[in-house]
């Protein structure tokens, strides 16, 4: 008798405590990680989490199409003229557009969001002082020339096309003029209330941000792009893949966002569950500093390390499903991309090629972020280029420590990615193959390869007002990189993402910004 | 003077309780303040450069200078923390450079996450610990004592990470008897309305009793795990005290005068342990308070510990020190707190 009833209370306990797994009816719930997040400012943000906010919080003037985002396509400008000299725009605002807060959007709000983001100079402000903006000269670069029309001047040697590329970016977003500086404190145009709140005309806006927590979205019914199919959009920080892989499984979650290679295959037959791989811009290479040694200068080493790089290895084995093999800098999506692949893994060919040039008992230190997929790839080289002689010793570190090694110049390789900061060659080209020499931080730099001729010829490329010449500028700058530079680029991630079966209409593009929730049904 | 002789004699603990809390107070505060003078000095030789993570790989050698300045890392090192001290003083942490936030509502917020979590970790952890010590000391070198060493040994021995990811996998994905990771459900979540940060407290306080279980449900697996760490330190070290107690000249007489087993239990051996008990309880509670960071990250539970660990990765030094500070003052707080309880219940320590 008595332990019929433990048993009767055990079995109540364990009822009255069972847990029934569903998301709300009209709520998409995202299981991500929000602890890159620093604000959702757009002047500020600049990380994977705010930018794919940003998309749904904000719009710009033109954005990429979701489904063909090589294709720039009217947003809150509904057209837009090039002056004669190729150096200003003018835009038409779309009739009736209107933020979340009511107020209409007037072309006062087009200079406000592009002046802050120069006067605020915070990281992304370096996407649009490319065109020779700075706090001294913006506000006669702005200028409003109608009710609803706005011209924007620079000064720098860059195309129309590429500018709206450029303005196509999320720091580009319009933010409400009179929403934001009804929260100014200190002159900073919003700026700390816009970390955490939105005022934008996007599909969706803030309703409540707990960093490292949550973010809850609601409608925007105002927005210019129409209302959102599902009411309200909650992105809550899961730190951990396991985790965000049980949570879908469960139905706890509708979307998982960043998987890793082993939860992705064990989701591919679950019920309920549809696992997709999203090929995404980011790259992934290894790069020498010249000036750590004489060997890692040395060009035979160079060519010899492009044959030592296990591509098919990683892409296909190791980390199947999370990358495909790229060998040039421009990802394959993006306009001039080189999809040639002429390397393969080969230790006997790499060692000829030293021992011709008379390099012997090579070594040395590979500084790599200490997280997956970056250590994983780094041990795979060790391994590959153990076989054709080089010895690598690998320092794992934190992803900022690897960061501010490179910028001081304290390495000898590092094994890292690239994304890109704005859909356009020229954000690539940019990082590979410049080294303007007057302390720019690009990736040439940091390799302390000195490149006059591909540094003038990549800003030939960038004042090219025809695509097809830009596309193959672009091609010959991706060739001569490929062939000769202290960068081995070997592969192009995709992104691994879950979504329950019932999901419809989630679309997501190459570039991290390009995640879009206002189509989604469930 | 014969009658003044007892007050005085209620007086004299008094008073030295008195000095003694103030003597503690003391080394307190200067224990916090090379806490502080530690962790600062740490955070400013770590190669992460706190300015590149705020203004990023592409910003100009002026922008750079500019936030330098702003953040006061221009300063010599010793000015710094005095610029920080005199922040602190006026009740100021700074605006952590990660969350874009004060550090005090931060603390605010992750803090209580994490004292719940740590205080229902103990109470069931103290709970079974002293059980298990006693079943096993009843039954020494018994199959109990040995399936209470093996649990012991086992919640030593295996991974936080590893035995929380499986627990979600058994209980959450497989059996359904706990919710998912987080507080609360995303049901739930929004509509609570924070009054003391704890869920529990909260959820109860809004009247909403469905809300109430579904904390529960979110709770337990965490707390249980945790608990299972916490009962393993608290098993063994009491079980061992208890054992060398039960081996005493003083038991075997009370044993041969008839005494039942549990009067030597509770009139003996735990008054006899209670010093080795009290430190083995506070020390484990402290350990849970400094944040179980892998627990909080597997549960994604917003709690302190992860709040440092991302802190550190970022090298977000206002963060990092307040961080610091509150679990250093947990420290050496329940420490005293321990001194003065032993100091209380046992004589022979006065």
């Amino acid at each position: 008798m008595k332990k019929t009833l433990i048993s009767l209370l055990f079995t109540a306990s364990l009822t009255a405590l069972s847990a029934h797994s569903a998301t709300p009816p009209n709520t998409l719930v995202v299981a991500q990680s929000l602890d890159d997040a620093i604000s959702f400012d757009p002047a500020q943000g600049f990380e994977t989490s705010t930018v794919q906010a940003f998309t749904n919080l904000y719009q710009r003037l033109l954005q990429s199409d979701p489904a063909h985002p090589v294709d720039l396509r009217p947003t809150l400008a509904t057209h837009w003229q090039a002056g004669s000299d190729n150096r200003s725009l003018t835009f038409t605002l779309r009739d009736g557009a209107t933020f979340a807060s009511g107020n209409p959007i007037r072309p006062e709000d087009v200079i406000f969001s592009l002046s802050r983001v120069i006067k605020l100079n915070l990281e992304p402000s370096f996407v649009l002082t490319q065109l020779g903006w700075n706090a001294k000269n913006i506000d006669s670069q702005l200028t409003k020339t109608s009710a609803n029309q706005v011209t924007l001047h620079w000064d720098a040697a860059v195309s129309p096309a590429f500018v709206l590329s450029l303005l196509s970016a999320p720091v580009a977003s319009i933010v409400d003029e009179k929403e934001a500086l009804s929260h100014q404190v200190n002159n900073d145009f919003g700026h700390q209330w816009l970390s955490s709140h939105s005022a934008g005309s996007g599909p969706y806006q803030i309703r409540r941000y707990v960093p490292h927590e949550v973010l809850l979205m609601t409608a925007n019914p105002r927005s210019p792009a129409g209302a959102p199919k599902l009411s309200t959009l909650l992105i809550k920080n899961v730190p951990e893949a396991a985790t965000r892989r049980l949570l879908i499984e469960q139905g706890d979650a509708d979307i998982a966002r960043n998987l890793g290679s082993d939860q992705f295959s064990a989701l591919q037959h679950k019920p309920g569950v549809t696992p997709v791989s999203v090929p995404i811009a980011s790259l992934y290479y290894l790069l020498f500093n010249t000036q750590s040694s004489a060997t890692l200068k040395n060009p035979a080493f160079w060519e010899a390390s492009r044959y030592l790089f296990d591509y098919d290895g990683i892409a296909n084995g190791l980390l199947k499903g999370q990358f495909s093999i790229h060998q040039s800098f421009l990802p394959s999506g993006y306009l001039g991309a080189l999809n040639d692949t002429p390397y393969t893994y080969n230790p006997e060919k790499a060692k000829a090629i030293l021992a011709k040039a008379g390099l012997t008992n090579i070594s040395f230190k590979v500084v790599v972020n200490n997280q997956p997929p970056y250590l994983d790839i780094a041990q795979a080289l060790q391994a590959s280029f153990a076989k054709g002689g080089v010895k690598i010793e690998l320092i794992p570190s934190l992803s900022s420590e690897v960061t501010a090694k490179m910028a001081s110049h304290q390495f000898d390789a590092t094994v890292t990615s690239w994304g890109p900061d704005y859909f356009d060659p020229n954000t690539n080209a940019a990082a590979f193959a410049t080294n303007p020499e007057d302390g720019s931080s690009t990736l040439a730099y940091r390799a302390g390869w000195h490149i006059p001729e591909l540094t003038a010829e990549t800003h030939k490329a960038v004042a090219l007002t025809d695509n097809a010449q830009r596309a193959a500028l672009y091609e010959k700058l991706q060739r001569q990189v490929q062939k000769s530079s202290p960068y081995v680029i070997g592969l192009q991630a995709h992104q691994l993402i879950a979504l329950r079966s019932n999901i419809k209409g989630y679309q997501q593009g190459m570039n991290p910004d390009m995640v879009y929730y206002s189509q989604v049904t469930k | 003077m014969v009658v003044s002789a007892p007050n005085s004699g209620r007086s004299m603990p008094v008073r030295r309780l008195i000095q003694r809390l103030a003597g503690n107070l003391f080394s307190l505060m200067i224990t916090l303040l090379g806490l502080l003078a530690f962790t600062f000095t740490l955070s400013h030789l770590s190669p992460v450069d706190p300015v590149l993570q705020l203004v990023g790989d592409h910003a100009t050698a002026s922008t750079y200078a500019q936030v330098r300045h702003q953040l006061g890392l221009d300063h010599s090192l010793p000015v710094q923390f005095w610029h920080y001290l005199q922040q602190l003083g006026q009740g100021n942490l700074g605006v952590s450079q990660s969350t874009g936030q004060p550090v005090a509502n931060d603390l605010l917020r992750t803090f209580p996450a994490t004292f719940e979590l740590a205080t229902c970790a103990l109470i069931l952890g103290a709970s079974c610990g002293i059980g298990l010590a006693l079943i096993s000391i009843w039954h020494p070198k018994s199959w109990i004592d040995h399936i209470a060493r093996v649990i012991s040994l086992l919640g030593y021995s295996v991974p936080v990470f590893w035995i929380g990811l499986l627990g979600l996998l058994l209980f959450y994905a497989g059996l359904h008897w706990s919710a998912g990771p987080g507080q609360l459900d995303d049901l739930y979540v929004y509509t609570l309305e924070p009054k003391t940060g704890l869920v529990l407290i909260d959820s109860w306080l809004s009247g909403d009793r469905e809300m109430f279980i579904n904390a529960l449900q979110h709770l337990w697996l965490p707390v249980a795990i945790l608990g299972l760490l916490s009962m393993a330190s608290i098993t063994r070290l009491l079980r061992a005290a208890l054992l060398e107690e039960n081996s005493k000249e003083y038991v075997t007489l009370a044993r041969a005068k008839g005494a039942s087993r549990w009067r030597i239990v509770w009139h003996h051996l735990l008054p006899n342990t209670r010093g080795t008990l009290i430190t083995v309880v506070m020390l484990s509670y402290v350990s849970l308070l400094e944040g179980a960071v892998l627990t909080e990250s597997v549960f994604a539970w917003p709690g302190l510990g992860r709040y440092l660990t991302n802190a550190l990765f970022a090298s977000d030094i206002p963060a990092i020190l307040g961080a610091t500070l509150v679990i250093g003052s947990c420290f050496i707080i329940i420490n005293a707190l321990t001194d003065a309880l032993v100091w209380l219940t046992d004589p022979r320590t006065r």
